[in-house]
């Protein structure tokens, strides 16, 4: 009776041998590619594999399953590494039917949660009991990567003995018996109690997500705040921090919440979550200056090249991100790219007077997007505008800081691309609820066209702004015609539609076409008149400023200069009325919902409201 | 045709059948490099017009991208891409070239030059620092971007991004896979805006890199194909052809966007370039052409369907032939077809739709356009490449590499303008002609070759046909039965002994006789079988069948075919033996071995069987007479003359009798007395005159000679002998004459002494007075083999006398015919054990009991045919 025990000896040999050159490539693993590691990792898991149906070849015996159980690990831990869950998990199955088999057990369900539980019975005190739970532990790896923490749940209890049991008897101060017999039981490819490490503080945080999403966020935040005293990596704690914070962000305490994430930002210098989430909260706050702080750094955080890959476990074959995959995680987690940060700084910053500072960030933004290294990877939807909007916007900013050629040369570049495109003709629809999906299909191309007409109109708008400031009336008056010439183009589908903006749905996309739409016709009458008013051109200056009051009755600014006007042209009494109603109009659409481009510009001339009330008051009293 | 073009071979090197993808690279100063999809590329040099490289990679080249600027070229492999410095590689190259003199160095690329590690890479393409791989994986294609270093030494090569496109279910006419052309591929190209080198002086590097597949495209196309957004970002497009016949794009620099689908050409695409190319070097139009010809043309239709704004106009039609490659020039795609080098003219379809005015007329017009390409009569072209400069002004040259593995410099004739010019330089002249006469040598070697090919092709269905008509014809036969004379193939036979090295032995001739109007040629075979006739003879051996084959060269209507074959040397043979002669006609043999293989893979090993005709030869047929002069030389062997006959018959005849009563024991002891058993056979003599009356009829004195009862004895005994029964004939002619006498002696074929007599008796008087006389044919040998094997074969001949006899009294007869052919049943049946005797090595005892038995039956069961 040799064969059996030297047979034994070989596996477990081999199993050694294996297992050392695994963690060699491991620690060796660092400085190579992923494609590297990736593929020796591939090697492994077939070795161990080819080893283990070599050793389950025989039927189950309590000898060597031990060694038998101790290459389940193993390859199955190569397979969870390699995302390759269901043939880890076959594997998991199979090895507690054998348990059973060897215990003399039999349970004939395929319920794994029944299985485990009869299989941990089964193996009760014997040898076989830490290796058994070993193999649990990376069945709760597999839920847990899987996304499957109602499992968990439901063999909590198991759970917590299991973590005491391997963390309290194999990992330090055992017995020296109890070493002895580990000295002679095959190694691992990762020690269970680092996986058991791993796995709680990556269940609690994964848990925690769950639960904030599902909106119970104080009971998040007590277990968050437990994990957080978990032995665990700088990343991972500072996750714990990072979810804290925002549960307290949903508990609507932002200061507490600022205080997580900058505690987060302590324990990992790298979590840009952090950073990120502080900034929304600024934002919620309303303090533009620490917004824009936040942006910035956010910025330069992104910016940083991602030299050495956070390695946040450690190196192990069993990464944290493998196992913290669940979906409302990565939409806690997520960051947008840094260049639509760089958008929203460049935005914020014009928005909030900070003029020149935006131009020199949308000046940035537009050259990342031109430099060789820009390139279309990232496949997340871009909360970026359109190009042909962007160099709009950075067109006006440029003329809020008084750039006026720089803006024309970006209009100038928007108009040579769009103008071939424009139709002669268009038709804008109204949204109706009846028409569906088809229509919609049918219409992307008319959409498009426009989009072009607008963004063409936009642009004669901006450069007659520019002429504008330049005091350059007559090309203005130009301008500001060739916009009104190709917004007349556009024929509306619903012909006793009203020209009333329908506030309640701007953000449906023809809406929103039509809100832009009237606003342009509003603002390109109103200059258009303006200029004319310049030019002292009196009576085509009222028409104008008239028909711009029809199409977008709430531009004030078009309303007082109707009355300044009517006012020059001798109509007193008309201009006081006009002003009048003009104040009386108080629903001032929000500016910040306009795209840049389409507001007011801040040069030009200027009616003093003070003044125009005096000579209101001096109407009064003659 | 509007001229011809000249060809010139460059180089030739190895090339192993051409069902790869087969790519030329220039634009490395002086050198093209040539993949042929093996293991090697090639390097050639146009100043010292010759390779003077070949690189050798560890797997399959499957594409070739180049970057002049950093001379490096990527070579994507099936086990990856690989980067290889071409200046370092051949700058230490020209350092061993002086010593070394006209062979290639071969370069190996080592495993350190792998780059990306990504296997069967289909496609590759650079764009500024940027290198694209194209590949299919499960059940997307990936386009993956890696970022190339800065610095040439360094290897890493970072990926950034890839981008999925799901594979479609494969286009159903390209899945049968195509066997000729070039293995099927993805076509990945980049496509810039035309104003974008002009504006932006930060894209000079892209100027340098732009080569085969860059092409700058006019701004509003693009606009209209890849929107506005990629305009504006100045981005350029990656453009993808893929097997299943989508157009796919990709605005490189655009962030968020993905691949998207353009067009689909519902074929393998197999070329996509722009062409039609303006003075500010934008090109108007947009090909893509697929492989079984369908050409999509992508140009700016100014007036749109709903009037003002442009659209892009999609044209699609087909060009004539496969597409097996293809590349630009300023105004015309140039591609192959593997016949013919064809020019497609893109700028007579753009002049002709703006002279025309808007309207249906002008797509019908392109697509009229995309119906006639001109020929350029270069054939077998399998990868095509415009060499980057080109020489004179107008005056286009290719490069070309032929299905032969020839690197070819092609010269287009110059364009229509300069037609006119008659005058050239004398040099130019000879060099016409000299390009004139290469290029008739060229079609004329592809005349020829397809001369040859449909000459055997009619020679093949000629063959195929008279092989049907032959066929129709001999089944026509079996089924009219027509009398063997008449049939149109007919065979006989002769048997005859002749003596080898003091060896007797019959050898069987065989005479086929083609009466048909068919030649029999190639292909045809006469088959004979012979086989013994009684299969219980022996287990041991000789039951087995022989079989004789013997191919026709050219039997012509009216001539005769002979073959001998031997049957048996003299005493190991078993008689009667059946012999079956059939034609047969294989197509292996017409066509040639590999040929069927190649095309007729089922037909291999079948040939048709035409079977002609069956016979039997038999104890008769095998004797040899002793003639009256051979007798006389070996008088010691028979001592039997001619007066005595009768005497010695029926003293013989008595001897028989008491020594067989009394040599039971053994047939050794009774060695003195040579004829030891009889049979005979008893016929009416009336029959028998009846009988041979008709056969005899031609003769003047037939009724006089049959009167005679001595004559009718001979007669009989002659026709016994030398009738032809069922086409089989025994040879000894000589010997006919000899026959005075109504007593025969021969030796059998196992080469015992035999007698064989024919002699009238009446054997009425003993039973009833009426009968008449009776023909006694009377058999003795000392074999008892023999005996039976002739009392079989006398029964048959008399069998088939009675057969052609007249029809007389049918009733009667048929009572005869059946006891006749009782009694040939029986003699079957004891000759088979007699052979079972002798074959069996069992006592002697026991055989000469069997023997004995045998004999018995024989005598009891004296045979009178009525």
């Amino acid at each position: 009776m040799y064969q059996p025990p030297s047979l034994l000896e070989k596996w477990s040999q081999e199993n050694n041998e294996l297992v050392n050159k695994c963690k060699q490539q491991e620690a060796g693993g660092g400085a190579v590619s992923q494609d590297h590691r990736q593929s020796s990792l591939r090697w492994c898991s077939s070795e161990f594999h080819k080893l283990l149906r070599k050793i389950q070849g025989i039927p189950p015996h309590v000898d060597h399953s031990q060694l038998e159980l101790a290459v389940v690990y193993n390859t199955c831990v190569c397979f969870t590494a390699q995302s390759q869950f269901s043939e880890a998990e076959l594997l998991l199955k199979e090895a507690t039917e054998r348990v059973l088999q060897v215990t003399g057990n039999n349970a004939d369900t395929s319920d794994p949660l029944v299985l485990w539980r009869a299989g941990l019975k089964s193996a009760g005190n014997t040898a076989l009991h830490p290796h058994v739970l070993y193999l649990l532990c990376l069945q709760w790896a597999l839920w847990l990567a899987k996304c499957q923490l109602e499992n968990i749940g439901e063999l909590q209890e198991q759970m917590s003995s299991l973590c005491e049991i391997v963390c309290d008897g194999v990992g330090d101060g055992s017995p020296s018996e109890a070493k002895g017999r580990l000295s002679k039981s095959p190694l691992l490819v990762m020690e269970p109690k680092r996986l058991t490490e791993l796995l709680q503080i990556c269940t609690s945080i994964a848990q925690g997500a769950e639960k904030l999403n599902e909106g119970r966020s104080s009971e998040a935040l007590s277990d968050l705040q437990a994990a957080s005293a978990l032995p665990a990596t700088r990343a991972l704690v500072a996750y714990t921090h990072l979810l804290s914070g925002s549960c307290l962000a949903h508990m609507n305490r932002p200061q507490m919440a600022l205080q997580c994430y900058k505690k987060a930002l302590e324990t990992d210098s790298r979590c840009v979550c952090a950073l990120y989430r502080s900034m929304l909260i600024y934002r919620q706050l309303g303090n533009t200056q620490a917004e824009i702080q936040a942006l910035r750094l956010l910025h330069s955080t992104l910016m940083l090249p991602p030299a050495t890959e956070p390695v946040l476990g450690g190196i192990q074959p069993l990464s944290p991100s493998l196992l913290l995959s669940s979906q409302s995680l990565s939409r806690l987690l997520s960051v947008p790219s840094a260049l639509s940060v760089l958008y929203s700084l460049a935005l914020k910053c014009v928005l909030s007077g900070r003029v020149t500072e935006g131009v020199e960030h949308y000046l940035d933004l537009l050259a990342a997007l031109h430099s060789e290294d820009q390139h279309a990877v990232d496949a997340e939807v871009s909360v970026l505008p359109r190009m042909p909007e962007l160099y709009l916007e950075a067109g006006t900013a440029l003329l809020f800081t008084r750039r006026p050629a720089d803006c024309m040369a970006f209009c100038n570049e928007v108009i040579s691309t769009t103008l071939e495109l424009v139709p002669e003709k268009v038709v804008l629809e109204e949204p109706e609820e009846g028409i569906g999906g088809d229509a919609r299909g049918l219409s992307v191309e008319g959409e498009d066209k426009v989009a072009m007409l607008l963004w063409a109109a936009a642009a004669y708008l901006v450069q007659g702004h520019c002429h504008a400031h330049l005091k350059d009336w007559k090309q203005a008056v130009t301008h500001y015609t060739r916009c009104i010439n190709l917004l007349v183009k556009v024929h509306l589908k619903n012909r006793d539609f009203q020209p009333q903006i329908p506030a309640a749905d701007v953000n449906v996309k023809h809406g929103k076409d039509l809100c832009t739409l009237q606003r342009m016709k509003g603002l390109s009458l109103a200059w258009r008149g303006i200029s004319f008013t310049q030019m002292d051109q009196l009576r085509e200056a009222l028409r104008d400023l008239q028909l711009s009051l029809q199409a977008f009755p709430d531009y004030t600014g078009a309303g007082l200069w109707c009355g300044e006007v009517l006012w020059r042209l001798g109509r007193k009494h008309e201009a006081a009325a006009c002003w009048e109603k003009t104040w009386s109009l108080t629903t001032q659409t929000s500016v910040e919902k306009l795209p840049l481009y389409l507001q007011d510009p801040q040069s030009g001339p200027l009616l003093d409201s003070v003044e125009l009330r005096l000579r209101i008051q001096e109407l009064g009293l003659t | 045709m509007e001229g011809r073009c000249a060809v010139e071979t460059w180089a030739q090197f190895g090339f192993s059948g051409g069902s790869y993808k087969v790519k030329i690279l220039c634009g490395f100063g002086t050198d093209v490099l040539i993949c042929t999809g093996t293991e090697e590329i090639y390097v050639f040099s146009k100043r010292e017009r010759k390779i003077t490289t070949v690189l050798l990679l560890p797997a399959a080249v499957n594409d070739l991208v180049g970057n002049q600027d950093k001379q490096l070229i990527y070579v994507a492999c099936r086990s990856g891409v690989y980067r290889v410095n071409l200046q370092f590689l051949l700058h230490r190259d020209q350092s061993s070239q002086a010593d070394a003199s006209s062979s290639p160095a071969e370069l190996k690329i080592s495993q350190e030059c792998l780059v990306v590690g990504a296997d069967e890479v289909s496609s590759l393409l650079l764009v500024g620092s940027v290198l694209l791989t194209l590949c299919q994986r499960d059940a997307s294609w990936l386009l993956t971007l890696y970022k190339t270093p800065k610095q040439t030494a360094s290897t890493s090569h970072k990926e950034f991004g890839s981008f999925n496109l799901p594979v479609v279910s494969a286009v159903d006419c390209g899945a049968a896979e195509s066997n000729r052309g070039p293995r099927k591929g993805s076509v990945l190209i980049c496509i810039h805006s035309g104003d974008v080198e002009a504006s932006s002086p930060s894209n000079a590097s892209a100027e340098s890199t732009v080569a085969q597949d860059h092409f700058h495209l006019e701004p509003l196309l693009f606009k209209l194909l890849f929107g506005v957004e990629a305009a504006l970002a100045k981005s350029p497009v990656i453009l993808c052809g893929l097997p299943d016949g989508r157009l796919c794009f990709l605005p490189l620099r655009l962030p968020g966007s993905c691949l998207r689908v353009l067009h689909s050409l519902e074929q393998p695409v197999c070329f996509v370039g722009a062409s039609v190319v303006t003075e500010t070097g934008h090109a108007q139009c947009l090909v893509a052409a697929g492989e079984q010809g369908r050409v999509a043309l992508i140009k700016t239709d100014k007036a749109g369907p709903e009037g003002g704004s442009a659209v892009a106009a999609f044209t699609e039609g087909c060009v004539p032939g496969p597409v097996w490659c293809g590349c630009m020039d300023k105004s015309c795609f140039y591609y192959s077809t593997g016949a013919d080098l064809l020019r497609l003219d893109l700028l007579e379809g753009s002049f002709a739709r703006e002279s025309k005015e808007r309207g249906e007329e002008t797509s019908g017009m392109t697509a009229a356009a995309l119906q006639s390409p001109s020929s350029l009569n270069v054939c077998r072209v399998i990868a095509l490449a415009e060499p980057a400069c080109s020489t004179a002004a107008g005056d286009v040259q290719l490069l070309g590499v032929s299905a032969r593995g020839q690197l070819q410099r092609i010269c287009l004739p110059a364009g229509r303008v300069d037609e006119g010019s008659s005058k050239l330089p004398s040099t130019q002249v000879s060099r016409s002609v000299r390009d004139l006469l290469s290029a008739i040598g060229d079609v004329c070697e592809r005349a020829s070759v397809l001369k040859t090919v449909i000459k055997s092709k009619n020679q093949f269905l000629r063959l195929l046909n008279h092989a049907v008509s032959v066929s129709f014809l001999l089944m026509a036969d079996t089924t009219t039965d027509l009398p063997i004379k008449e049939k149109p193939i007919r065979c006989h036979f002769e048997t005859s002994w002749s003596r080898l090295l003091q060896k007797d032995s019959l050898s069987l001739v065989c005479f086929l006789h083609n009466s048909s109007p068919f030649v029999l040629e190639r292909g045809w075979m006469l088959s004979i079988t012979v086989s013994p006739l009684s299969y219980s003879s022996s287990p041991a051996g000789e039951s087995s069948s022989t079989n004789f084959s013997f191919p026709f060269h050219d039997l012509r209507p009216g001539q005769t075919f002979e073959a001998s074959l031997p049957i048996a040397a003299a005493g190991d043979a078993s008689f009667p033996m059946t012999v079956s002669c059939s034609l047969i006609f294989s197509l292996s043999s017409l066509l040639g071995e590999e040929e069927v293989a190649a095309s007729f893979a089922g037909l291999q090993s079948s040939c048709i069987s035409l079977p002609l005709s069956t016979l039997t030869v038999d104890w008769l047929h095998a004797l040899q007479l002793n003639s009256p002069t051979a007798t006389h030389k070996m008088a010691t062997v028979q001592p039997s003359s001619a007066a005595a006959d009768s005497i010695q018959t029926f003293l013989s005849s008595r001897q028989l009798r008491c020594s067989g009563r009394t040599n039971r024991g053994g047939e050794s002891a009774a060695k003195p007395e040579p004829e030891k058993y009889s049979a005979s056979v008893w016929v009416s003599s009336e029959i028998v005159r009846d009988t041979l009356k008709p056969k005899k009829s031609s003769n003047l004195d037939a009724k006089e000679s049959i009167r005679d009862p001595e004559d009718l004895c001979l007669s009989l005994l002659e026709r016994l002998l030398s009738e032809d029964t069922e086409g089989v004939k025994m040879g000894c002619q000589g010997d006919k004459i000899a026959l005075s006498t109504s007593v025969a002696h021969a030796r059998g074929p196992n080469g015992a002494a035999m007698k064989l007599s024919v002699k009238e008796i009446n054997v009425g008087e003993e039973e009833s007075t009426d009968k008449e006389a009776t023909i006694e044919v009377q058999i003795e040998s000392s074999s008892l083999a023999a005996v039976c094997g002739l009392h079989h074969a006398v029964l048959r001949r008399i069998q088939t006398l009675l057969q052609s006899a007249t029809e007389k009294a049918a009733s009667t007869k048929n009572v005869q015919i059946l006891g006749l052919r009782r009694a040939l049943q029986r003699a079957e049946i004891q000759q088979s054990q007699i052979s079972g005797a002798f074959g069996e090595v069992v006592s002697t005892v026991q055989r000469d009991r069997l023997l004995l038995s045998v004999y018995q039956e024989l005598r009891r069961n004296p045979l009178l045919i009525v």
